[in-house]
C-alpha cells in the first residue's frame, strides 16, 4: 500500500511566545510561509531580519518548498531574527542628498511627470554619497530608463567600484509601489532598497510620506514602517 | 518633556505595537502618568528575598518612567541593594526619587489613586479599586498572581534569585497595562499585551540554594545593559565571591538609564567599567576601560568563564576564538530574549549568531527585557560553577518575557553547528570532516 503524503496541513508558529497554526502546502516555498507568519504576527519592524527555526536549533532554508524543508503536520516553528540585534545595518546618506534628490525630481517632473533617480556610494560600504539622474522618458503615468545610459551607468560603476544603494522615484498622489516598479528594480538584490516618493515630489523634502520598501530573498518588496529602519541621515 | 531622552529607547520599542501616528511625546506620557502602588507589611518586607523583590521591581518601573508610591514599613537592609544608598529599604528608595530616569518618582505619598498595585507575598492590602498582583515565590522560581489565585506565602527566604524573577514579571505586567492604553497599530496585537492571571518561572536546577560561592576568575565583554543586569543580580547574592575584568570603552548616556540597573542619572557621562566597579565592591572587578581586541596581548588572555553582554556580533566571534572554557553571551531583540552558553567542542557562539548585522545606533530596549538577559545569564553561570549538567537541548534559551503564561514563552533548544560558521569552531569543522561531500 502507498503512503498517502499530506498535500495541505499545518505548522505551528510561535512569535513573543504566542502560538498560531499556519496551513502550508506541500509545493509552497518555505520564503511563503515566513511570509504568512509575518503576516499574521502583524510584524512590521525589520521583518526582513526574521527566519523560522525547528526546535533543534536549525534554520528552515527559505529557498526550499516545504517538502524539501521536510516540514511536518503540527511542527513547531520558532519566528526571530537570524541575528540578535536590534535591526540591519542601515544606509548612511550624507546631508545634501534628500535636498537634492528632491530638487532634481522637481525640475525634472515638474509637477506633472514621474522621475526617478539612483543613490549611489562607495561598493566597500554603505554610504550614499551620490544623486545620479538617468536618462529617462517620462509621463504622469511612469518613466524608462534609456537602454544607452544604463549601459554605460553598470559600466561607469564597476571602473569606480561603486554601487547603487537604492533607487528613488516619484508618483502623482500617494506613494506606494505599482505593478510596474515591482518588476523593474534597476537591482533585484535582496535588501535593496526602493523609496516612492508622493505628489511628484512637491511636498517637503522629508520621507515622512514616502513609501519605503526593501527587497527579500524570494524577490518580493516588504514595506517598512519607517525610514529609519533602514537609512540614517547624517 | 522631562525624561523622554532617557525613555528613548523604551519609546522606540513601544512602536513594535503603537499606532504609527502617535508621537514619542505621548507614548511617553502614558509611561509617565501609570500610578503604580507597591505594598509590603514588615513580615515580608524582613528577609532579603523580600527586600530584593520590591526594590527590583521598583526600579524596573522607574526605568520605565513610572510613578511609583509605596505602602511600606521601614526595615534595616539585610544587605546592600547597589545602586541604591542608604541602611534602611525606606532611604534607600526614597532616595532613588528621581535619581534613576528623570520624572519617574518614588514616594510615600497619601493622595496616590494607584492605576496598578503589587502586594508582596501574602502581605494584606486595602481596597484600593485597581487591579492587583502578588509577587511570590522561593529560591529558585518566582511567579505573581492575580490577586485571590492561589495562597501566597510571605517571603522569608535569604537567596533572592526567586525574588528578582517575579519583580521582573510584575514589571511586564506594569508595562502591559501601560500600553493597552494607548491605541495600537493592529487589534490582534492585544495578544501580546493582554494581562496574565498568573505567570511563573522557574530554573528547575534542583540545586539548594548555596550559602556561599566562589565563582572564580570571571571576565566579562561590555559593561552596557546585560552585564550590569548581571552584575545587578550577582551583587544581591550572598557571600559569593568572584574575581575579573570588566571590558568596555564606552560611558554612560542618558539614553541608557532606561535598563542600566547599576547606573544613576549622575553617572551620565562617567566611563561604565568605572561605575560598575564602584557598585560592586564585593565582586573585585577590575575596570578595563577599552574595548575587547584593542591589540593588547597581556589584557587579551580571558578568564576560564567569560560573559559577553556586547551587542557586536564580530567581538562575539573574537572573544570565541579565544576559545573560553565556558562562554556566556547575553542578548536581547526586541521584546525577547536570547541566552546560550558554550563549552569547549559545543556549537559556538558564532554558530548561533552567524551574521554581522551592523545595527542601527539606536536599538529598542526596555528594563524587564535587558534584566531578564543578566538574570538568566547569571544562573547558567552558577549552573557551572555548581558542577549541574546543562543538557546540549538547553544550549540555547528564546525568551518572550512578555508572554510568561503562554506555554511557548521559554523555547530551549541546541545550538546547530554550522558548516559556514565564522568562528570555525571546532563543532562547525568536524561537520565538515565527516561530510564526504564537502571533503
Amino acid at each position: 500500500m502507498t503512503p498517502v503524503t499530506e498535500k495541505k496541513f499545518a505548522v505551528e508558529v510561535v512569535y513573543n511566545g504566542v502560538e498560531k497554526s499556519i496551513q502550508v502546502e506541500v509545493e509552497e516555498r518555505v520564503s511563503a510561509l515566513l511570509q504568512k507568519a509575518i503576516a499574521q504576527f502583524g510584524i512590521t519592524q525589520a521583518p526582513h531580519l526574521l527566519s523560522l527555526f525547528r526546535e533543534d536549533g536549525t534554520v528552515v532554508d527559505e529557498s526550499q518548498s516545504v517538502e524539501q524543508a521536510r516540514l511536518k503536520p503540527g511542527e513547531m516553528l520558532l519566528l526571530r531574527p537570524n541575528a540578535v540585534k536590534g535591526g540591519s545595518e542601515r544606509l548612511r546618506v550624507a546631508g545634501e542628498i534628500l535636498p537634492a534628490t528632491f530638487m532634481l525630481l522637481r525640475d525634472c517632473g515638474r509637477g506633472e511627470s514621474e522621475c526617478a533617480v539612483y543613490w549611489t556610494g562607495p561598493g566597500s560600504d554603505h554610504t550614499v554619497d551620490a544623486v545620479e539622474h538617468p536618462a529617462h522618458t517620462r509621463s504622469p503615468f511612469g518613466y524608462e530608463v534609456q537602454s544607452k545610459w544604463l549601459t554605460d551607468f553598470w559600466k561607469q560603476l564597476a571602473a569606480t567600484r561603486r554601487s547603487v544603494k537604492a533607487q528613488v522615484h516619484t508618483h502623482p498622489g500617494q506613494a506606494f509601489r505599482s505593478a510596474s516598479d515591482d518588476c523593474w528594480p534597476i537591482v533585484s538584490q535582496a535588501g535593496f532598497i526602493s523609496i516612492v516618493l508622493p505628489d511628484f515630489a512637491a511636498g517637503r523634502p522629508t520621507l515622512d510620506d514616502a513609501w519605503i520598501g526593501v527587497i527579500l530573498n524570494d524577490g518580493h518588496w516588504q514595506r517598512l514602517a519607517s525610514a529609519s529602519e533602514v537609512l540614517v541621515v547624517s | 518633556m522631562t525624561g523622554l531622552e532617557e525613555l528613548a529607547r523604551t519609546v522606540l520599542l513601544c512602536r513594535d505595537y503603537v499606532a504609527n501616528d502617535l508621537t514619542d511625546y505621548e507614548i511617553c506620557e502614558r509611561l509617565q502618568s501609570r500610578q503604580i502602588l507597591c505594598v509590603s507589611d514588615l513580615r515580608n518586607l524582613s528577609s532579603h528575598s523580600g527586600q530584593t523583590a520590591l526594590v527590583t521591581l521598583v526600579s524596573l518601573m522607574s526605568r520605565m518612567g513610572m510613578q511609583v508610591a509605596l505602602d511600606i514599613p521601614d526595615v534595616k537592609l539585610a544587605f546592600a541593594q547597589p545602586p541604591l544608598r542608604g541602611s534602611s529599604i525606606g532611604s534607600a528608595l526614597l532616595g532613588a526619587n528621581e535619581g534613576l530616569v528623570a520624572g519617574a518618582t518614588i514616594t510615600t505619598r497619601v493622595d496616590f489613586r494607584p492605576d496598578v498595585i503589587f502586594a508582596l507575598g501574602n502581605t494584606p492590602i486595602e481596597d484600593y479599586r485597581a487591579p492587583c498582583w502578588r509577587l511570590s515565590g522561593d529560591e529558585w522560581s518566582g511567579r505573581v498572581d492575580i490577586d485571590g489565585v492561589g495562597t501566597p506565602r510571605a517571603w522569608t527566604a535569604e537567596f533572592p534569585i526567586g525574588s528578582m524573577i517575579c519583580a521582573a514579571l510584575a514589571a511586564t505586567e506594569a508595562f502591559k497595562f501601560a500600553l493597552r492604553g494607548l491605541r495600537l497599530r493592529s487589534q490582534s496585537d492585544r495578544a501580546f499585551l493582554r494581562a496574565s492571571r498568573s505567570s511563573v518561572w522557574e530554573f528547575g536546577l534542583n540545586a539548594a540554594p548555596f550559602t556561599e560561592l566562589d565563582l572564580g576568575l570571571v571576565d566579562f565583554i561590555s559593561a552596557g545593559a546585560i552585564s550590569q543586569a548581571a552584575l545587578y543580580v550577582l551583587a544581591r547574592v550572598p557571600r559569593v565571591r568572584m574575581r575579573g575584568r570588566i571590558f568596555d570603552d564606552d560611558v554612560t548616556a542618558s539614553s541608557n538609564l532606561n535598563r542600566n540597573k547599576l547606573s544613576l542619572k549622575e553617572d551620565v557621562g562617567r566611563l561604565k567599567v568605572e561605575v560598575v566597579a564602584r557598585r560592586c565592591p564585593q565582586l573585585a572587578l577590575e575596570p578595563i576601560a577599552a574595548r575587547y581586541g584593542n591589540g593588547n596581548p597581556e589584557l587579551e588572555k580571558l578568564a576560564p568563564r567569560v560573559i559577553v553582554g556586547v551587542d557586536d556580533i564580530p567581538s562575539r566571534w573574537e572573544v570565541q576564538r579565544r576559545g573560553p572554557a565556558w562562554l556566556a553571551v547575553g542578548g536581547t531583540s526586541h521584546f525577547n530574549v536570547s541566552s546560550s552558553v558554550h563549552r569547549l567542542g559545543e556549537p559556538c557562539s558564532g554558530c548561533l549568531h552567524p551574521i554581522d548585522e551592523p545595527g542601527p545606533d539606536a536599538i529598542p530596549t526596555i528594563s524587564f527585557v535587558s534584566f531578564w538577559a543578566g538574570l538568566l545569564t547569571v544562573v547558567r553561570l552558577f549552573q557551572d560553577v555548581l558542577g549541574i549538567p546543562c543538557p546540549l537541548g538547553r544550549q540555547h534559551l528564546w525568551l518572550s518575557p512578555l508572554g510568561m503564561d503562554m506555554p511557548r514563552a521559554a523555547m530551549w533548544s541546541p545550538v546547530a553547528a554550522r558548516k559556514d560558521c565564522p568562528v570555525k569552531c571546532f563543532a562547525s569543522r568536524s561537520l565538515t570532516e565527516i561530510d564526504p561531500i564537502a571533503a
